[in-house]
């Protein structure tokens, strides 16, 4: 026993056995304080449809909130058309719909429809869900105040408050043209046309909807949703072999042998995402390597992207033919010809540009040595797992030395390739609406005019010139769709096969596993866009 | 004392500036545009140029460096951290909202510790060198270096995917947090374990052991009623740093396990250059610090009357 003076002055006596029962009883009291009352049911109940889903962030402030919109598509809400499994736009609360020149799209609205509330769906909803979208500044579809006027209940009309002849196919995405019950805000209540109405939207822990009775369209398969949240890839296959959840999204690659030898399904979606390395085409020295042609397509004959596909996805990709999803180009992506796997012709082609063997194996022209710097980090080093180094190992073959540099995110990334050190970047993307035009005008229009470094970071290192923004001019004018996948494909054929500045290596699918119980289930290749009604659940 | 309480309060203030400036300028310096990745959380695909300067001018990025320093500040000391760039929530919503996850399971995992590493501690103490001490060292050796993630995977695949004892993941239960707790905390035990038998070595070579030996009190006496209440001051010291580095270390834990707590939650706001979030983090971190701080000094100015007398004069 001790004693201490307390700050009055008085005597006082504290034990310090009791002052460590204490401690223990606080820590316990905390622990046990702190679980919230209700038990989670752990195991799907019957015909429940329980999903294994990355976290997800959904922004909550009116006018810009994406509950249950996007990331993750809830199949609350619909819009007025739909990206199809073939990144075609198909009729979804808009039965049809022309365009009327020089900028407006009249939609015929599908009629008999109404809101989880029993709202009527009529063309004011349509108003006030593209009011939200201008009151957040015009999002992708670049719509104001004034850009949606109501002709009838069933007839609305739409002009982007500058030309955009993209505009049906930017719809298509989620974020854009979702159509939200009027006077109401997915910030506070998700109120819509869809399938599945929600139930319970926990943060960083579930999104419960069941089944709508009154919906127009297909009648779902089940009559409930659970997606549980599990931010850790491994933990998720995990909860499939636990029982917890019959349905698993983003599989690692890694896990599907062991999946599929478990007697799980493993679905994949056609291609919708890429793995591509970029080449800056502007760099200043040591940089300035990519100025150089006869090195780009060296560079393109050495890379054997079978073996990449094999060795680093693990035969869950495909061979790469473009930066865009091969399906939004239609039959015109088949004119998308690539650089073969031939290091024979890439060693002959640095032998006729002057570039002779060292020492050390690794060429060199006027003393100095070929070698290229590698920046693997967008949207993560680890999404292109050990590509850099495949690639550094095949130039290697034929006498590259790489330097690979791994940034820490996609922040960082951005930074260095605003300084242009680098001569190939690695990006991993996926394309999430219609518009075939989109990656190709973003990451390779030359720079504009005044713009600072941050604005103009792509078109400073990739942009191939006048030819190529020509090309691209010519895609976001195109009025059909046939002439839109014409141009866009003359674009990537440019950057392809023409000028090297993109090589792509892999196309990249969404890896899905599910218990045998799991039927009818059709992996949309942009994951925003997948439709649930489908899905069911054998007893 | 209470001069002495005043005094180390107003210390606290200036730091607690410095802190708010460091937190500020740090997160700003990061490479990185806040504008960028708002606008492209917002469109869901790589922005333009005229997005990003819009979002830039709606998050109050253009105004001077100054300007927004002490705007910040005026509302952060209202406890106003302002909006979170990426979800728009409220920050010190946020912060609230998670933090008692990561209370609960910094508390569970503490324990845990305790409960393991006192008992086996003693044990390798009072039984030095034997078979029974060797084991114990060796489980601890074990438990300090097993990362916690590889871990975590274990626990999972043994009490989850083989057993079906406890669930995967989530937060719901105390089933849920076993295993969570189990991961967290065996790194600690082990520290823990190992100064316990150490400092109670130390402790029962000191006279006064002797002497209640001399004076017939059974072992059992003197191992408990007298060494080790000596023995543990430092345990419970670094019982305290070990805690507070579950705080702030357990977002590798919290990630494998799904667990909502604040950890994950700004690895993936670092990553975001969500700067609101991690100044507020850095500001809320910093000053639960300083007050945990403050009540160690007045503590050992309460228990030691030569501490308290030094800082009067």
């Amino acid at each position: 026993m001790y004693s201490f003076t307390h700050l009055s002055g008085a005597r006082r006596t504290i034990h310090r056995r009791r002052l460590l029962h204490l401690t223990f009883a606080g820590g316990a009291a905390l622990t046990i304080a702190a679980l919230p009352r209700a038990a989670r049911t752990t195991r799907a109940a019957e015909g429940e449809l329980v999903v294994a889903n990355p976290g997800v962030n959904f922004r909550t402030e009116p006018d810009r909130a994406s509950i249950g919109i996007y990331p993750l598509n809830t199949n609350i809400f619909e819009g007025l058309v739909r990206l199809g499994e073939d990144y075609q736009v198909e009729p979804m609360l808009a039965e049809s719909w022309e365009f009327v020149a020089p900028n407006t799209w009249r939609f015929t609205l599908r009629e008999g429809v109404t809101f989880h509330d029993g709202t009527p769906f009529t063309a004011a909803a349509v108003a006030w869900s593209m009011g939200r979208v201008a009151r957040a500044g015009g999002g992708i579809v670049g719509v104001d105040e004034n850009s949606t006027v109501v002709i009838d209940d069933y007839t609305v009309e739409i002009t982007p408050a500058k030309p955009n002849m993209r505009f049906l196919e930017k719809l298509a995405h989620p974020s854009a043209g979702s159509v939200v019950a009027p006077d109401t805000d997915p910030a506070t209540a998700r109120v819509g046309t869809g399938p599945f109405r929600e139930v319970s939207y926990i943060p960083e822990d579930s999104y419960v909807v069941e089944a709508n009775p009154d919906y127009w369209g297909e009648a779902p398969q089940v009559g409930r949703i659970t997606w549980r949240f599990i931010p850790d890839p491994t933990t998720r296959v995990l909860a499939l072999q636990a029982g917890e959840v019959n349905l698993v999204n983003e599989v690692p690659r890694e896990s599907v042998a062991d999946v599929e030898g478990s007697g799980f399904q493993v679905l994949r979606s056609p291609v919708g995402a890429y793995s591509a390395l970029y080449f800056n085409i502007h760099g200043a020295a040591p940089y300035d390597l990519g100025q150089d042609p006869a090195i780009r397509e060296a560079v393109a004959a050495a890379i054997s992207k079978e073996a990449i596909v094999s060795g680093v996805w693990l035969d869950n990709a495909e061979v790469g033919v473009s930066m865009i999803p091969p399906a939004i180009l239609g039959s015109a992506g088949e004119s998308i010809a690539g650089v073969a796997y031939v290091p024979e012709r890439a060693a002959e082609i640095l032998d006729e540009a002057g570039w002779v063997a060292g020492d050390s194996g690794v060429r060199e022209k006027d003393g100095r040595p070929l070698k290229l710097t590698l920046i693997s980090g967008f949207p993560s080093a680890s999404a292109h797992g050990a590509m850099p180094e495949l690639v550094q190992a095949q130039l290697r073959e034929v006498g590259i030395d790489v330097e690979i540099v791994t940034t820490e995110d996609t922040a960082t990334y951005e930074a260095r390739l605003q300084t242009g050190e680098g001569d190939l970047w690695a990006e991993a993307g996926s394309q999430n609406d219609g518009d075939p035009c989109f990656l190709p005008d973003l990451l390779f229009s030359s720079p504009q005019e005044g713009g600072d470094a941050e604005a103009n970071m792509y078109g400073n290192a990739f942009a191939p010139g006048p030819e190529y923004d020509a090309l691209i001019a010519t895609c976001r004018a195109a009025p059909t769709v046939p002439e839109v996948q014409d141009a866009a494909a003359a674009a990537v054929r440019f950057l392809i096969d023409g000028e090297q500045v993109v090589i792509p290596i892999a196309g990249l699918t969404r890896i899905y596993a599910a218990t045998p119980a799991v039927t009818g289930f059709v992996p949309h290749p942009s994951g925003l866009s997948q439709r649930w009604t489908t899905v069911a659940v054998a007893e | 004392m209470s001069t002495f309480v005043l005094r180390r309060l107003l210390y606290l203030a200036p730091v607690w500036v410095g802190i708010s400036f460091l937190a500020f300028v740090l997160a700003t310096l990061a490479p990185g545009d806040p504008a960028r990745m708002s606008a492209q959380e917002l469109a869901g695909r790589p922005p333009t140029p005229v997005e990003i300067a819009a979002e830039r001018e709606r998050l109050g990025l253009n105004a001077p460096f100054p300007v927004r320093y002490v705007r910040w500040l005026a509302n952060a000391a209202r406890g106003d951290f302002g909006l979170s760039y990426r979800s728009g929530q409220p920050v010190t919503a946020a912060l609230l909202q998670r933090l008692p996850s990561t209370l609960q399971l910094a508390a569970a995992a503490t324990l845990l510790a305790m409960i393991l590493a006192l008992p086996l501690g003693v044990l390798g103490a009072i039984r030095r060198n034997s078979p029974v001490d060797h084991v114990t060292r060796a489980v601890a050796m074990a438990g300090a270096s097993m990362p916690s993630y590889w871990l975590a995977y274990l626990l999972i695949l043994v009490f989850s995917v083989r057993l079906h004892w406890l669930p995967v993941s989530g937060r719901g239960t105390w089933q849920h947090l076993v295993l969570p707790a189990v991961a967290l905390g065996l790194g600690s035990a082990a520290v823990l374990m190992r100064l316990t038998r150490a400092e109670l070595l130390e402790t029962l070579n000191q006279d006064y052991v002797q002497t209640g030996r001399a004076k017939g009190l059974s072992e059992g006496r003197v191992v408990v009623g007298h060494a080790l209440r000596n023995a543990l001051i430092p345990v419970v010291t670094m019982t305290g740093i070990q805690f507070g580095s579950l705080l702030g270390g357990a977002a590798i834990v919290e990630t494998v396990f799904a667990w909502p707590g604040i950890g994950k939650f700004l690895v993936d706001s670092i990553s975001a250059r969500d700067y609101p979030v991690i100044q507020g983090f850095v500001i809320v971190a910093g000053t639960a610090f300083l007050l945990v701080n403050l009540a160690v000094d007045v503590a050992y100015a309460w228990l030691d009357p030569r501490i308290r007398l030094a800082a009067a004069s």
